[in-house]
């Protein structure tokens, strides 16, 4: 019972223990609580066409909701829910051997190149990923006339645009990667010795899977299905650029009652009768989640005893079947490589498809005109120019090799300065050819899509900074400071993550008019400060929201893996807590807010449906101004530029992955980082 | 033939436009003993008050006549907020930057309630300069107070713009918009796929239900949807009677709308892509289709394009200048710019749809004798009788609800 007067003066200096939660709970209050409140309410209004905000809430009623019980809407429910379920097994399903061979069955290298190709094409632009199947795909392409050559389908060729199956497939691909990483870190963590203890015990192979590694990988299924299936039921691009009619989905359909429609009321009503749905289809899955092991648990004697039988005379037969068995287990692996080779080749189509249109002669992205042609690449590219931009940068790279070299060969270099040449050689190189030409000043005024890549940057530099700054610091107080209010700042976490996006887009739509009137910050977003337009400021707040949710799960997660003596033995030696917060809790989750920042930034890159609901003039982003071009014409620089950005995605992820690796991070460990767990 | 019709603008084979094509909008023809030539402008029109600047770009020469050719300098940025492919992409590109000193940036809407939302969800502060509303929605867009009253000492080139279409009911005095140009709404199949011979709505209707069901494609935007079931059956496209908007209903949600493939305003490219056999379009729409078939491998002459029967629409769509725009002067300088004869023919021959200039047909004939298609840019004068023009009534919610069920319906 000894209190040292350092620490009773330290809880003097705490204050609330939400402290640095506060801004995050005014962000989300402000920005989230408030517009979904209001969400609600235009959900009881009628449909008020001749006024500024077209909802009459003079007199409430719930009939909006029945008309979404009416037949006609609940079809594209069920559809999407339909889709989405089936998508969610498909990525199990087709994800899951992936992830276990990446686990269990590759050398450590090898497990890194899997991962990185299964997470590169998740990181290019989501919307030009989903407009390349349409390539592949349609009646009149290269592919389909093809397979009617071969005589396997129809003289009218692949029928599956605009329908639900070109939905499906879309769907499926999209999501896969978020599917397979967070299942890939459950598998990678299980214990060797688990599954080795369960083959000692008499368990085959199928019994080890179903009883040790399945159980135990539950938590990542779990992630995957939350990663993907929450999405998919908001899903909003990848029906409408391939759907059609038949394949419409209800994120499709709530965007268009707040534009084409302005029935407010309505889109309302669907979109909170969607949530309802989405949360009660996870409820759902987590009964049957923990239903399931209890069935196998109350299985498991029979199948023990089934087992038990079988490996009793297989011993016996054991002579016999030696050679059997030996090819039996060389064949599983072989098996398991095929079909990652397969889901690879996969995930690869479409930006193969990406990247060989936009060298298309023709005027049309998704169009083969037979002739390739670097035309749409000068519109970007000045010849000359790039050749010597890229004579610079491979010279100055070798250099970076060399000097690599000799420093790792001689001791008295630390092995820091040697890890740390390549991407120094990548700063210089790039910095040197940005002094030496206008280029990356002029890239940006090619028009159309320079703008939008700008705004992009932009928006999610902006928005990953706040995400960071927000999500970092209620990731602290709840890992260091936890308390009643750490329930209800979870649980609005975890509804901003299970929100689908098209829900707080028509919030957040539905909202900046309805403050513009509060002096400041009404006025900050109607005509913006500084260089940054109200469009770009509506975009931060915007793709700011779910990714600091990941943030201050990432921050989260790192923090409380470490207790907290450091910071009280700081704080006993006398440092005041913004000092011990500096010195000490900075540096440690210095690496999950790295990661935590680029992740966001990936995926605000990559927003579609929030931006497009709120961008305006001038806060045009890459993916908003892209699904603008799909009404008429895709050019094949659409293509250009979207390789532009992955390249420039690809860097960004490249520098994680070898900040991490300074840190000691095996690939499995990114992973999980990636993940946030 | 095929392999001509790759460019739309004026290097393209040499389509004979009929008389009659140039007779549409009343305008008196000089006919056609004025030949084309390259210096054709150095004769013209020396006592008219044109600016001397010669528009710059690779169009023919200038138009012979009193042209007014004002362009004023301007600076900064340009936003405009328009329809999908909606203006030659040199112009919104380094001529305006080149011409105008403004740099454009254009973002894309595809409908006018879109449009509408957008500007309205940030009344005065949506930053765009210049929007293009279709003529019946601007009285709400004045009320709403969602566009800006024009300089007009700012636009001098809209003496250029023919008469028959300025004053129109929806702004009589053009404070606030001006004709950027109009079209209509007709289909385009492919006659490989499709045996019978069709000239009307009904025989669109009756082939999307049969031979085509769920391979056809309608204009994603109420007025049109409906619109068709209306002018097939000879009724008033603007009707506010119950009984025809019931009818209307249960026809195109209960009994149509399962055959639809796509409710797509630019079916174009898709056309091309071979996802439909048979597709509702606006005329430039369909005229670009043909360069996309072409592109794709296809054979252009086995589409044809149909202009709807009995009746069908006429609708006109105009430059205005958005509340609050931040570069109202530049704005001006575009849209003064843009009507600009041989500008404004250069936009024609890329987009396809008729500009509005006076003298049409002296017009072509001198810049741009080469185009292509005319016929889906010109109409004649029995044809523009059957088009009528849309007004806005308290009905168009229930078309705007009419559309919404049935693409609910159509989902699979």
């Amino acid at each position: 019972m000894t209190f040292s007067v350092a620490s009773v003066l330290r809880r003097r200096w705490r204050g609330p223990k939400y402290l640095l939660a506060i801004p995050a709970i005014i962000w989300y209050l402000v920005f989230f609580a408030a517009p979904i409140a209001f969400i609600v309410l235009y959900s009881f209004g009628t449909k008020d066409s001749s006024r500024l905000v077209p909802v009459d809430l003079g007199s409430l009623s719930t009939k909006s909701y029945s008309a979404v019980f009416d037949e006609t809407f609940f079809k594209t429910f069920r559809a999407t829910l339909r889709i989405s379920v089936l998508a969610t097994f498909l990525c199990v399903v087709i994800g899951l051997p992936v992830a276990y061979f990446a686990a269990f069955k590759v050398a450590e290298k090898w497990k890194a190149i899997i991962l990185a190709a299964v997470v590169v094409p998740s990181f290019t632009s989501f919307l030009i990923r989903t407009v390349a199947w349409r390539i592949p795909l349609a009646p009149n392409g290269t592919f389909s006339k093809w397979l009617v050559d071969m005589g396997w389908i129809a003289d009218n060729g692949i029928q599956i645009l605009e329908t639900p199956m070109a939905v499906q497939i879309a769907i499926v691909y999209n999501y896969l990667g978020f599917m397979i990483l967070p299942l890939f870190v459950a598998l990678d963590r299980i214990d060797v010795r688990m599954r080795e203890a369960s083959k000692d015990l008499g368990a085959g192979r199928i019994a080890t899977f179903f009883g040790v590694t399945l159980p135990l990988a539950g938590p990542g299924i779990v992630a995957g299905v939350l990663l993907t299936f929450i999405p998919m039921c908001g899903d909003y691009v990848t029906a409408t650029v391939l759907g059609g009619a038949k394949g419409n989905m209800i994120g499709a359909m709530i965007a268009s009652q707040f534009s084409g429609a302005q029935n407010w009321p309505l889109g309302s009503a669907m979109a909170i009768l969607m949530i309802a749905a989405v949360l009660l289809a996870l409820v759902v899955g987590a009964v049957v989640t923990l239903l399931v092991p209890r069935l196998f648990a109350l299985a498991s004697p029979l199948v023990q005893h089934v087992r038990r039988a079988i490996y009793e005379r297989s011993i016996k037969r054991k002579q016999i079947v030696k050679q059997e068995m030996r090819t039996k287990i060389e064949v599983l692996p072989k098996l398991l490589l095929a079909w990652t080779v397969l889901v690879l080749v996969f995930l690869f189509i479409p930006i193969s498809l990406v990247v060989l249109h936009s060298f298309n002669y023709g005027g049309s992205f998704t169009i083969w005109s037979g002739r390739a042609s670097t035309k749409w690449w000068g519109e970007l590219f000045n010849g000359g120019v790039v050749y010597a931009m890229l004579i610079r940068f491979a010279v100055v790279i070798i250099i970076g090799v060399i000097f690599a070299r000799i420093t790792k060969r001689r001791e008295n270099f630390s092995k820091k300065v040697s890890s740390l040449t390549m991407p120094a050689a990548f700063v210089i190189a790039i910095v040197l050819n940005g002094l030496m030409t206008e280029w990356y000043r002029t890239i940006f005024d090619f028009v159309g899509i320079g703008d939008s890549i700008r705004n992009s940057f932009i928006a999610a530099f902006g928005a990953t900074v706040i995400a960071v700054f927000i999500g970092g610091m209620s990731g602290v107080a709840l890992a260091r400071r936890p308390g009643g209010w750490t329930k209800f700042f979870m649980a609005t976490v975890f509804l901003i993550l299970v929100t689908p996006e098209i829900m707080d887009a028509i919030a957040l739509a539905t909202w900046f008019p309805r403050i513009k009137a509060i002096p400041v910050i009404g006025s900050i977003f109607a005509n913006g400060w500084g260089p940054f337009n109200g469009g770009i400021n509506k975009l931060w707040v915007g793709q700011s929201l779910y990714a600091s949710a990941v943030v201050t799960l990432i921050v989260r997660a790192r923090l409380s893996g470490l207790d907290e003596s450091l910071e009280e033995a700081a704080a006993d030696l006398g440092a005041p807590p913004a000092r011990a917060f500096r010195q000490i809790t900075l540096p440690l989750i210095a690496s999950a807010m790295v990661a935590g920042a680029l992740l966001s930034f990936a995926l605000c890159l990559d927003n579609a449906v929030i931006s497009t609901l709120i961008s305006e003039a001038g806060s045009t982003t890459f993916p908003v101004a892209l699904l603008g071009a799909t009404r008429s014409t895709i050019k094949p620089f659409w293509g250009v530029g979207a390789v532009l950005l992955f390249v420039v995605t690809l860097s960004a992820l490249w520098f994680l992955a070898v900040v991490l690796r300074r840190g000691g991070d095996s690939a499995s460990k990114i992973a999980a980082t990636f993940t946030g767990s | 033939m095929s392999k001509e019709l790759k460019m739309l603008a004026p290097e393209g084979f040499r389509e004979k436009l009929s008389r009659r094509a140039f007779l549409q909008g009343g305008t008196a023809v000089a006919g056609f003993a004025l030949i084309a030539a390259a210096c054709g402008g150095s004769d013209a029109a020396p006592e008219s008050a044109s600016d001397s600047s010669a528009p710059t770009g690779d169009t023919a020469g200038l138009a012979s006549g009193d042209w007014s050719r004002v362009i004023n300098q301007s600076s900064g940025t340009l936003a405009m907020y328009t329809w999908g492919d909606y203006n030659d992409p040199e112009l919104v590109g380094a001529l305006a930057g080149s011409t105008l000193n403004v740099t454009m940036k254009v973002d894309y809407y595809g409908s006018n309630e879109d449009l509408i939302t957008k500007l309205a969800a940030s009344a005065g502060s949506s930053g765009f300069d210049i929007v293009v509303p279709t003529g019946p929605y601007i009285p709400q867009m004045i009320e709403k107070g969602l566009i800006q009253k024009f300089d007009k000492t700012l636009l001098p080139n809209m003496s250029n713009v023919d008469p028959n279409y300025l004053a129109q009911d929806w702004d009589p005095t053009n404070d606030y918009s001006v004709c950027k140009n109009w079209g209509t709404t007709g289909y385009f199949y492919d006659t490989t796929k499709i045996s019978k011979e069709l000239t009307t709505w009904q025989d669109f209707i009756d082939t999307c239900m049969g031979e085509a069901s769920g391979n056809c494609s309608v204009i994603d935007a109420a007025p049109n949807y409906c619109g068709m079931w209306f002018w097939a059956n000879k009724i008033n496209w603007n009707t506010e009677t119950a009984a025809d908007l019931d009818a209307c209903e249960k026809f195109l949600v209960e009994e149509f709308a399962q055959h639809i493939k796509a409710f797509d305003s630019y079916p174009s490219t898709k056309l091309a892509e071979g996802a439909y056999s048979i597709a509702m379009a606006w005329n430039g729409d369909a005229r670009q289709s043909y360069v996309r078939i072409e592109e794709a491998g296809g054979n252009p002459d086995d589409w044809k394009w149909v202009l709807g029967s009995p009746n069908t629409e006429l609708w006109m769509d105009n430059y205005c200048i958005a509340a609050g725009a931040p570069n109202a002067e530049a704005a001006h300088a575009w849209i003064n710019w843009d009507l600009i004869p041989e500008i404004s023919i250069r936009d024609l021959s890329y987009h396809g749809y008729h500009t509005g200039m006076k003298n049409m047909s002296q017009l072509i004939s001198e810049v741009a004798p080469d185009l292509v298609k005319g016929d889906m840019i010109f109409f004649g004068d029995e044809q523009v009788a059957t088009m009528q023009t849309q007004v806005i009534t308290p009905a168009l919610d229930r078309l705007v609800d009419i559309l919404n069920k049935s693409k609910a319906k159509a989902g699979g």
